[in-house]
């Protein structure tokens, strides 16, 4: 259900930014977020019709696999070496759990697997827009 | 472009905020925050900001009570005219630690992804100057209000707060919490004597309504609704 806000999000985001009509737009979403892609293309099908600059926008979504660092150890780590703490939020929390709803609050729930701190940044985990094309053309870079 | 931030801004537009703060932990704020928000006219939501305490879901009884998500977001937890909003509703019974940049990101994404509705939203921010002011500073215009104590270390610190707003060009309203008691017809203060804006008396029974601040009716809340017109 959190991806309608994500999609309200992008709809907000083009329609604040943009006065030409949009015709695609590629977001980037972080993969432990674990958004259902084709919710999340139907809510943004759905609340793009609310306006003009939006109707005929196609959504494209990239997943990106952060890359973490561990500022205590140094060392750096993949998703997949943290897959199983992640699993564990999951089957605690269940559907709406923390860091589907709330990805940055990833290092609450994520620990360096090779010295345990929480003190870990992850590149490439954040949530942007990274180009739209316009009416005429035009590719606008966003980020 | 960041989604986060322009949904963030989307939904505090139209709104009245208020946002209650302070330099010096301790000195009541979340107390403050829930008895302004259940005095205001109108419907109010309730931010908690302080992520690491999550101290309104404790006045109101509700931190283990789960927030429900719908289309529209985040579902405040809705008690007479206030809705609350708390991390405590997303990650429970926990601590939560972070690190700065993710503590500002996180305070955008619980006002973005939240159901605002409300004519007021009144933000309850941990103690000190740091991320949360600038955050709120990039996302709307707000009316701060700032609680200290008589206590001189608060004093101190809380005008290291007001220096900075100052120059922010932001009109605080300062409210100085826990100044006297009422004793017959004497008004005792305890702990100094300094005029603010407003000065909220000491109520021992305050303590009882802990986990359900919604029933309170006492003396603090009478000096605070009567002089809501200094914040509102």
């Amino acid at each position: 259900m959190h991806e309608w806000s994500v999609a309200y999000s992008v709809v907000k985001t083009l329609t604040e930014n943009f006065n030409k009509k949009v015709l695609k737009v590629t977001l980037v979403i972080p993969q432990f977020s674990f958004l259902d892609i084709d919710l999340l293309k139907e809510a943004f099908n759905e609340l793009k019709k609310e306006n003009p600059v939006t109707e005929n926008a196609e959504l494209q979504v990239r997943i990106a696999e952060p890359i973490f660092k561990c500022r205590n150890c140094g060392r750096e780590f993949r998703l997949s070496d943290v897959e199983k703490q992640i699993n564990d939020v999951r089957s605690s929390y269940g559907e709406e759990y923390p860091l589907h709803l709330m990805p940055e609050l990833f290092p609450a729930f994520l620990k360096c697997p090779y010295c345990g701190s929480h003190d870990i940044e992850a590149k490439g985990q954040e949530m942007y827009i990274e180009n739209v094309v316009v009416e005429d053309g035009a590719v606008a870079r966003t980020s | 472009m960041e989604p986060l931030r322009e949904l963030a801004k989307d939904k505090l537009k139209g709104k009245k905020v208020v946002a209650v703060m302070s330099a010096k932990g301790g000195v009541g704020k979340s107390v403050i925050s829930a008895l302004l928000s259940l005095s205001l006219p109108s419907t109010v939501t309730l931010i908690d900001l302080d992520i690491h305490t999550m101290a309104i879901a404790k006045l109101f009884g509700v931190e283990n009570k789960e927030l429900e998500v719908d289309k529209e977001g985040i579902q405040p937890i809705k008690i007479k005219n206030v809705g609350l909003i708390s991390l405590a509703g997303i990650v429970r019974d926990r601590y939560v630690l972070l690190p700065g940049k993710n503590q500002s990101n996180v305070m955008k994404e619980l006002v973005a992804y939240s159901a605002i509705k409300s004519d007021y939203v009144v933000f309850d921010l941990p103690p000190g100057l740091g991320d949360e002011i600038l955050v709120l500073e990039e996302l709307t215009d707000f009316k701060p209000v700032v609680v200290t104590t008589p206590s001189k270390v608060s004093l101190k610190v809380v005008n290291y707060l007001l220096d900075y707003l100052k120059e922010r060009g932001k009109k605080p309203t300062v409210i100085v919490n826990m100044s006297y008691f009422n004793c017959g017809n004497e008004k005792v203060k305890p702990f100094g004597d300094y005029q603010g804006d407003i000065n909220l008396p000491i109520d021992p029974t305050l303590e009882d309504y802990i986990g359900r601040i919604q029933e309170y009716e006492g003396e603090v809340k009478k000096v605070l609704r009567e002089n809501l017109d200094k914040i509102v």
